[in-house]
Parts: C-alpha cells; sequence; structure tokens
C-alpha cells in the first residue's frame, strides 16, 4: 500500500515537472545541477585551448630563451620557464591539445571496440559471450600500467624499424617522424586498457533491456529485431553510456598523463602535462612552478569531469524516467 | 461458430542447470470466434508460458516440444519467423501484467503506437497517427491527439494499461490474449479495464483469451473457463457450470479461497497449503496429490487424464481427478447420518 502511494505521488511531480522531450528533460536536470556546470566550464575550455591553444601562446612551445632559464612566473613569462628556457603556458596550452587528442581517440577506438564486443556477447549469448567475457577478464586483470608498460617495450622498436624500412623503401617524409610510432602505442594502449570496460557496459546493458517488458511488447506486436534493436535496446542503452564516455575521457587523460609520467607515454617534443609534471618533479623544492602549472590543470580537468560525470549520472538516471 | 484457434497437445520446458523443468505438459483447448477463455490457477502454474508459447514469444531458455497450434487452421508453431511476425500483433494481440513497464520509456506514445499500423496494415506515418489518436480516445484517454506527443512516464498505470490495450487492438487482431492484465493495478482501475476489453470484445467481435489468478475476474467476463496446475489442465467448464459445479479438488480450493461477500466477517479465508511443484521429470502421478484433502491411493501412481465429468450439465464440462468428489461429499455425509 504504501509504495502504491509513494509512486504514485512521484509520478504526479513528474507528469507535472515535464511536459516534454526526455532529452530536454536531462538536460534541463543538468544545467541545475551547479557542480556538474561548474564543470562543463574548463572542459568547454579545454576543447577550445586544444583546437585554438597553438594561437593564443605566447611563445613556441620548443622556443628556447637561455637567457631565462628556470625563471620564476613573471609578467614575460605568466608560469615561468623550464630548464631550457621554454614558457611553461606554452607548453600546457599545447599540453591541452595532446590530452584532448589522446582522450578522444583513445575512447573512440575503445567504445567502438566495446560496443562490437559487448553488443555481439548480449545479443548472441552462448560461446560468443563466453569468450568475450573471459577476454574481458584476462584484460582487466593485467596492471593497466604494467600492460602499458610492457606494450611499450615489446612493440615500439620493431614499430620504429619497420617505419625505417618504409621510409627506406618509399622515401615518403611521413615515416621518419618517429611521434606517430607513440601516439599509435599510447592510442592502442589506452584503447585495450579501455574496452573491456565499455564491452561489459554494453553487455550488460544489452541483457537486461532484452529481457525489460517493452522489449516483450514489441515483440508480440511483431515488431522486427532491427527496429527493435534500434528503437527500443540502443536509445534505452545511451544513458549509463554516455555516463561512461564522459568519465572515461577524463579517465584516459589522467592515465596518459601517467604513462608519461612513466617515460611510455608521448615523448617530447610534443607537451604532455604528465611528461611535464614528471620533468617538475625532480626540482619541485627548488622551481616549485615546474610542478604547480601543469599539476594544478590536470587536478582541474580531472575533478571538473568527475563532476560532469556526477551531474550526467543524475540527469540521465533511468530511475526517474518511471520506466 | 467455427474454432478460431485449436491447441493440440502443447508441451513446453524450461532447460535449468540440472535437466529440464516441464512447464507445459500436453495442453489442448480450443477456442471460437469471438468467444471469450478465463485461463486460471496460481503463480507458476504454466498459465503465461502457455500462452507465450502460442506465438513462441517464449526466453531462450525455453523450448515447445511438442504439440500444434492452429490458427484457422494454420499451424503457428511450424510457421516461419516472418510469417510469424504478421501474426503477433496482427492476428494475436497481446497485453501483459505491468502496463508500468511495457512501454518504451524513450519513444512518445504516438510513434509507439503507430509502429505497428505502419508495420502490419502499410500506412503512413500521418495515417498511422491519425488512427492512433481515434484509438486512443476508443479506449477511453480523452484529447488523444494532444497525448500522442506525450512519453509514457506521463502516463498513470491505467493509462498505460489502455495504450496498451489500444496498440494490440489497433491492427484488429483474431484474438486477444490478456496475461493478468489487471495484476499490477489498483481495485478500481481494474474494473474499469475488464469492462474496457469486455466493450471492445462486443464491439469487434475479438476472441478473448483472459489470464489471471483472481475468478472473480473470470466469472464477469469469461465464456468458458481451463483451471490449470502444473502445466496441466484440470479442469475445463462453461463459466457457469464451473462456478456452480466444480469438479476438480484444485478449482473447489480456488473456490474456498475466494473471500465472498455475505460471509462471516473474522474467520480466515480457506487456503491449499503448500504451493505448486515445478516438474523436473513428467510425472506418473496426480500433481496436486500432496495438496489435496481427496486423494487416494491411485492418485499417487497413476496421472489422470483430462475427461468429461459424469453427470454434466454441459457436454464441455471435463476435470482430470479420479475421484468423483461429490461422492466423497456423499459419503461423508452418510456416515455422518448414520452415528
Amino acid at each position: 500500500m504504501t509504495t502504491q502511494e509513494v509512486t504514485a505521488g512521484s509520478e504526479v511531480d513528474i507528469v507535472e515537472a515535464s511536459r516534454t522531450n526526455l532529452w530536454k528533460d536531462a538536460v534541463a536536470r543538468l544545467v541545475a545541477n551547479k557542480l556538474a556546470v561548474i564543470g562543463i566550464i574548463p572542459i568547454v575550455l579545454l576543447f577550445f585551448l586544444a583546437v585554438f591553444g597553438p594561437y593564443l601562446t605566447p611563445y613556441d612551445f620548443l622556443a628556447q630563451d637561455f637567457t631565462a632559464r628556470l625563471a620564476a612566473p613573471s609578467s614575460e613569462h605568466w608560469l615561468g620557464t623550464d630548464e631550457l628556457g621554454r614558457d611553461v603556458l606554452s607548453r600546457i596550452l599545447y599540453g591541452a591539445r595532446t590530452a584532448v587528442s589522446v582522450g578522444l581517440v583513445s575512447t573512440a577506438i575503445s567504445l567502438i571496440v566495446g560496443l562490437v564486443m559487448g553488443s555481439l556477447a548480449g545479443y548472441l549469448g552462448g560461446r560468443v559471450d563466453f569468450m568475450v567475457v573471459w577476454l574481458t577478464d584476462v584484460t582487466r586483470s593485467m596492471p593497466a600500467l604494467l600492460l602499458a608498460i610492457v606494450i611499450n617495450l615489446t612493440l615500439k622498436t620493431p614499430l620504429e624499424a619497420w617505419m625505417e624500412e618504409m621510409y627506406l623503401a618509399t622515401k615518403n617524409g611521413f615515416f621518419r617522424q618517429t611521434m606517430w610510432v607513440d601516439l599509435v602505442l599510447v592510442f592502442g594502449a589506452l584503447a585495450l586498457i579501455q574496452w573491456p570496460g565499455y564491452a561489459r557496459l554494453i553487455r550488460g546493458q544489452i541483457l537486461s533491456i532484452r529481457s525489460r517488458n517493452y522489449v516483450l511488447a514489441a515483440r508480440a506486436l511483431g515488431m522486427p529485431t532491427g527496429r527493435i534493436l534500434t528503437r527500443y535496446v540502443i536509445p534505452n542503452a545511451m544513458g549509463p553510456l554516455i555516463v561512461a564516455v564522459s568519465a572515461g575521457l577524463g579517465g584516459a587523460m589522467v592515465l596518459e598523463s601517467a604513462f608519461s609520467f612513466l617515460g611510455v607515454g608521448v615523448q617530447l617534443p610534443i607537451p604532455s602535462w604528465g611528461k611535464m609534471i614528471s620533468d617538475g618533479l625532480r626540482m619541485y623544492r627548488t622551481h616549485p612552478h615546474l610542478l604547480a602549472g601543469p599539476a594544478v590543470m590536470m587536478a582541474i580537468i580531472t575533478v571538473s569531469f568527475a563532476w560532469l560525470g556526477d551531474g550526467l549520472n543524475d540527469a540521465l538516471n533511468p530511475r526517474q524516467w518511471g520506466g | 461458430m467455427s474454432v478460431l484457434l485449436d491447441v493440440q497437445g502443447l508441451q513446453t520446458r524450461f532447460r535449468v542447470r540440472k535437466g529440464y523443468v516441464y512447464a507445459v505438459n500436453g495442453v489442448s483447448f480450443s477456442l471460437e470466434e469471438g468467444e471469450t477463455l478465463g485461463v486460471v490457477g496460481e503463480s507458476g502454474c504454466g498459465k503465461s508460458v502457455t500462452m507465450l508459447s502460442l506465438v513462441r514469444l517464449l526466453p531462450p531458455a525455453a523450448s515447445i516440444e511438442n504439440g500444434q497450434v492452429l490458427l484457422r487452421g494454420e499451424d503457428l508453431l511450424q510457421l516461419d519467423l516472418r510469417h510469424l511476425r504478421d501474426v503477433r500483433g496482427g492476428q494475436v494481440g497481446m497485453i501483459f501484467q505491468d502496463p508500468m513497464t511495457s512501454l518504451n520509456p524513450f519513444i512518445n506514445i504516438g510513434t509507439q503506437m503507430s509502429e505497428p499500423l505502419i508495420y502490419h496494415r502499410g500506412m503512413s506515418k500521418k495515417e498511422a497517427l491519425a488512427r492512433s489518436a481515434e484509438l486512443l480516445e476508443m479506449v477511453g484517454i480523452p484529447d488523444g491527439e494532444a497525448r500522442l506527443r506525450e512519453y509514457p512516464h506521463q502516463f498513470s498505470g491505467g493509462m498505460r494499461q489502455r495504450v496498451m490495450i489500444a496498440m494490440s487492438m489497433s491492427c484488429e487482431p483474431a484474438v486477444l490474449i490478456a496475461d493478468e492484465p489487471t495484476t499490477a493495478l489498483d481495485v478500481t482501475i481494474q474494473a474499469q479495464i475488464v469492462e474496457l476489453v469486455k466493450e471492445l470484445r462486443d464491439r469487434s467481435g475479438v476472441a478473448v483469451i483472459w489470464i489471471t489468478h483472481d475468478l472473480s475476474v473470470v466469472a464477469g467476463i469469461a465464456d468458458r473457463v481451463i483451471v490449470m496446475y502444473a502445466g496441466y489442465i484440470v479442469e475445463e467448464a462453461p463459466v457457469d457450470a464451473l462456478f456452480e459445479d466444480p469438479r476438480h479438488p484444485y478449482t473447489v480450493g480456488l473456490m474456498g479461497a475466494l473471500p465472498s461477500l455475505e460471509g462471516e466477517t473474522g474467520t480466515r479465508l480457506t487456503t491449499i497449503g503448500g504451493s505448486p511443484p515445478d516438474l523436473e521429470e513428467l510425472p506418473d502421478y496426480c500433481p496436486f496429490h500432496t495438496r489435496c484433502p481427496y486423494a487416494i491411493d491411485r492418485c499417487r501412481t497413476e496421472n489422470p487424464m483430462l475427461e468429461p465429468v459424469a453427470d454434466a450439465s454441459d457436454r464441455g464440462h471435463r476435470a482430470a481427478c479420479w475421484v468423483d468428489i461429490r461422492e466423497v461429499a456423499v459419503q461423508s455425509n452418510g456416515a455422518g447420518a448414520s452415528s
């Protein structure tokens, strides 16, 4: 009796609160969440910097000023300079590009792999399901950083050798740019670490949605499988997926920094926050600004993604859809 | 009256960790055009699985082992999936127990309602929406056109069930299978839904299979009733004959468990002790004997078939019991009189 009364009450609230579209409702709930909005601002700014940062930097990220090595923050160098006299602010702005591209690309790759594997597992079941779950278990059982280090150590040399061979064969300058090797390895390692999470999420979503009553009702109305997938299963699986992607973007950026910190990430000259933190750490007693700049930036972005993820989670929470 | 749906020897079982659970065990019944058949039994007696088997909407662990489901002479169990989809929604409409979860929360009511019309009837989106608005008004949701743009969470439970009914009736099916459509609703809404289905039935002539565990609902809507227990039909009779002259101990027990308006207050309702068994093999005993007050030795060694009862007021009255429960009652009365 009590539960009936409670559901009846909350239903009235929802009916009155929303006379519009579910997505609009979700956006309204997201905007009403202060932390999420605070989180969105740095994220938008980060993406803006990733695109336009290089045009805004006061100095080139490689420009070395030997007269001002290890300079403290000043009006000329707002965040000071590093050992080689490079402007820290410029390097942080460039680093946004590394962080965003690594985040986007690795998340996209792992999302696609996870979507395919997860849907296959969830929909086909049986042996396919068993194989996919086994693969995710194996991947997840290995520590992420160890996996990245192993990949870097085992694949980097052969890949570079292959690039050199290709250069000698084609005389195409592209194959001389070894930073591509770094990027491919970092993207690959990140995707490998992250796809099992997406695959499991999607598998779980499909398994749970497939047994929902509205799917049974749609089948009872004679709807074909393709239509049920596109109209019923996928839209209802989107909410948790959006939340996971938001968290995953932030997670990938942090992981990339961790790789760089350990020396298996993107190698110089492309600036990476993790690498800058790692370099700055050596001198943090005498020149704390080298550590503070990238570390604070990293912290802001991490917290922002966490807040946005929480906000999205609340906004898209299926509990409130009464379905 | 001609036979619309003829089910013969339907057998469905579930694969479980150790072997099988036998959910539907050789169920046979028929449904005439325009007839309303009530199916009663407690939870887990196989009534829902039986109905899902008819249009093969079973979960993956279940398989139909045997039987025929002839809809106007066409065996649905042999039909390929493409034609089966035309039957689902086209000729057989279904409504389910929980209207709160039976609608896709992501699609507005209009789009959802027009899908079967577009798919089965080849209507354009515009025609389908116009028809959906009419259907909403038909099931008693006023201002249908405006409500088409709304989402399921903006509808109450009773209204959602009305939408489900409108959807299942939209392609003018020959049979409407209603699987406990009122169980999740409160009592006043239940009565409204029963009335609505009756009204639609009388207007369109659709045959209805109404699954429920509520005998009082069946009394109000059904022409004929089958009583199921442990995957068997244990009694089948026209609704009046069943209520006046129940012949299976289980039916008697179900009726005893009904609260009556005139009954003395303060007394406990009679119940049937225990719960129905999950059959792990086909029994060579009456599956009800463990809970049956009339059980005799034969019940433990042989499973009775569904056979016409003695001195029936109607030829269609059949029961599966070794004991003529009227005689037992008479005997005990006689004993009481002589002492």
